[in-house]
């Protein structure tokens, strides 16, 4: 059975429980204190000590009035209506917080590029880096689509998130799906989470929420031959709002192509080289 | 009275426009996420481009060496230089690549597997292999010119070591180590390799032969050595590559199209346009054409050299310019433009 996570970044409150509970199961280092300025996001991005990653985009206001009796409550819920004196609630569009993290690609660019073979699939499907035999060649840092793996200077290796490998072979769910209070981060059967999805989506869209939609399908986000992603997304904007590319592909779809091309081009060298042997 | 102040603050209340949205945010310059890269670049320090330069003169050593060697041209200091050569590269190759791996120790770890898919693995083998022929070819030669002593061990090594067959086996090996540092780029997320991932083993290839027809001359009028014909040679032998590799990087750049642009940018233009496309190809043509004296192809060779070099350390920078950029990333995983795997171009 393969398992991955769906991430449903509409009943995401931006808490960092996530974060948090990700760096205290698998006891990464600290990342030292930043103060970015970019709205609630001190911690920026996916990398080797930092797992899962809640971006925070706040959203325009909307214009709106607020006369006669609000239902604030209906500000929490994800409801969108018209309320009494031309007031508008939008409940989902003040603010949009992602929690991401490594997509554990069907097909891994990551895995692909490692030549010690240290990144592997295990029994449950997800990608794993064997910290025992990783040398830290780097190379897969830039061959990941999404910017996930990356090298801790410190220790010479890469890491990215396990998918509590750990935590899976004692039957339990991952760290941060765990903690997170409003079950956004869902894990489970890979097939199973793409019909949560499917059903999800279609409730927004009934609630009017069309933009709605599934990143990490072959049609977007999993695109180019990476065939998908175990680690999907609900997403309600551009993907490039959350730092996501649209199409990403496969790096190594080209392998082949680029040694043809390249013993052409060692063959027409070759030739000339020769050519000047003539008298 | 009362009634209008509250209006006023009713509209306010609409009309404030506090935002963090990249497309709704007036304030922000920064496109996208904060303009945090969406990629990671690769941590390479000096001795990956360095490790790419000698290689690809190692390469074309061979090639230039084999030919001569095939064709019948009988030049003793060119086979003796090209056969130490193809070793000290061999030796240097390993050094550069294991010391700017994060966990050095490990670097055995390699040859747990070999993977088609990984132009990483590839290497790795391809030196291991051109390395061990480098070495046996190298071993027959100082035997013949005796450095080795007057043993028994010597005396076989010269006789037993087929060195003539093994250069020839090891030629194609030499000129894929030598193009698959250019593919090896290519088969990554950075938007400026990727997108020309037809060509940047051909273009590593072409500067290879070229950087090596160079050093090959420089060598033997710096020792005086090399027959008058092997001068010749390999002068009209890096005429045509030069030219070769001048359509090849031009073929590049179409190719690359907006995305080359980190390699005109303010810190690598001096690199690539001064170093590698004026000062490594144009001058050297224009040299080339003139009379040939000592001095003024020893100056020849010196600045190929250098463009070769420079042209390495120029497109891995660019890589990291470019894998930094976050418009570059989007833009390219946007539609077409990223390499499919159903494309043939
Ligand atoms: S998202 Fe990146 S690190 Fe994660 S499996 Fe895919 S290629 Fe590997
Ligand atoms: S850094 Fe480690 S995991 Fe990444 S490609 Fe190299 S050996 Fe494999």
């Amino acid at each position: 059975m393969a398992t991955g996570f769906l991430t449903d970044t509409t009943v995401c409150i931006g808490c960092k429980a996530c974060e948090v509970a990700c760096k205290q199961w698998n006891q990464i280092p600290a990342d030292g204190y930043e103060l970015t300025g970019d709205s609630y996001d001190n911690t920026k991005q996916l990398s080797g000590t930092t797992w899962r990653h809640v971006a925070f985009i706040e959203n325009p206001k909307k214009q709106r009035k607020l006369t006669g009796d609000v239902d604030l409550l209906a500000l929490a819920e994800d409801v969108h209506q018209t309320l009494p004196g031309g007031a508008e609630l939008d409940g989902l569009g003040r603010w949009t917080f992602m929690s991401d993290v490594c997509k554990h690609c069907v097909e891994a660019a990551c895995q692909q590029a490692c030549p010690t073979g240290a990144i592997i699939r295990n029994e449950f499907d997800n990608v794993y880096i064997q910290p025992d035999v990783c040398n830290g060649c780097g190379y897969c840092v830039p061959a990941c689509p999404y910017g996930v793996i990356t090298q801790v200077p410190e220790d010479g290796r890469v890491f990215k998130c396990t998918l509590c490998y750990d935590r899976q072979r004692d039957g339990l769910e991952p760290a941060c799906a765990k903690a997170c209070p409003t079950n956004s981060i869902m894990f489970g059967d890979v097939e199973e989470l793409k019909q949560v999805a499917a059903e999800r989506v279609a409730t927004l869209h009934a609630k009017g929420y069309e933009n709605a939609y599934i990143y990490g399908t072959p049609e977007i986000g999993g695109t180019g031959g990476i065939n998908g992603d175990h680690s999907k997304f609900i997403l309600m904007d551009e993907p490039e709002t959350y730092n996501l590319p649209a199409h990403p592909f496969l790096p190594q779809a080209k392998v082949k192509g680029g040694f043809v091309a390249s013993a052409v081009a060692a063959t027409v060298l070759g030739a000339v080289v020769a050519l000047a042997f003539r008298d | 009275m009362a009634d209008v102040t509250q209006e006023t603050r009713q509209q306010q209340n609409g009309k404030i426009e506090t935002s963090h949205h990249p497309e709704t945010d007036s304030q922000r310059k920064d496109k996208y996420y904060y303009g945090i890269p969406p990629i990671k670049r690769a941590h390479w320090t000096w001795q990956i481009p360095i490790y790419f330069w000698i290689g690809g003169i190692s390469a074309g050593v061979q090639l230039f060496t084999t030919l001569a060697n095939v064709l019948g041209h009988k030049d003793e200091a060119l086979t003796r230089i090209g056969r130490y050569t193809a070793l000290v590269t061999m030796i240097l190759s390993p050094i550069l690549l294991i010391w700017d791996l994060g966990r050095p120790e490990r670097f055995y770890n390699m040859m747990r597997i070999w993977k088609l898919r990984s132009p990483m693995s590839n290497q790795s083998w391809a030196l291991v292999v051109y390395g061990n022929l480098a070495g046996l070819i190298a071993a027959r030669q100082a035997a013949e010119d005796g450095l080795l002593g007057r043993g028994l061990l010597p005396r076989l090594v010269a006789r037993l070591v087929p060195a003539r067959f093994l250069s020839v086996l090891a030629l194609p090996v030499a000129l894929f180590v030598g193009s698959n540092t250019g593919t090896l780029l290519s088969a990554t997320s950075v938007p400026i390799w990727a997108r020309n991932w037809m060509l940047m083993g051909p273009t590593f290839l072409a500067s290879g032969v070229s950087t090596a027809l160079s050093y090959l001359s420089l060598v033997l009028h710096l020792g005086h050595w090399g027959e008058k014909k092997t001068h010749h040679v390999l002068r009209r032998a890096e005429r045509a590559t030069l030219l070769i590799e001048a359509g090849l990087i031009a073929a590049s750049l179409v190719r690359m199209s907006r995305w080359s642009k980190p390699l005109f940018s303010r810190e690598i233009a001096p690199l690539f346009v001064g170093g590698t496309l004026l000062g490594g190809i144009a001058a050297p043509l224009a040299l080339l054409s003139g009379k040939e004296t000592r001095g003024k192809s020893m100056f020849t060779s010196t600045l190929v050299l250098l463009g070769g070099l420079a042209l390495r350390f120029a497109m891995v920078q660019a890589g990291r310019k470019s894998a930094d950029d976050p418009e570059a990333y989007f833009t390219f995983a946007r539609g077409e433009n990223a390499p499919q795997p159903e494309d043939k171009i």
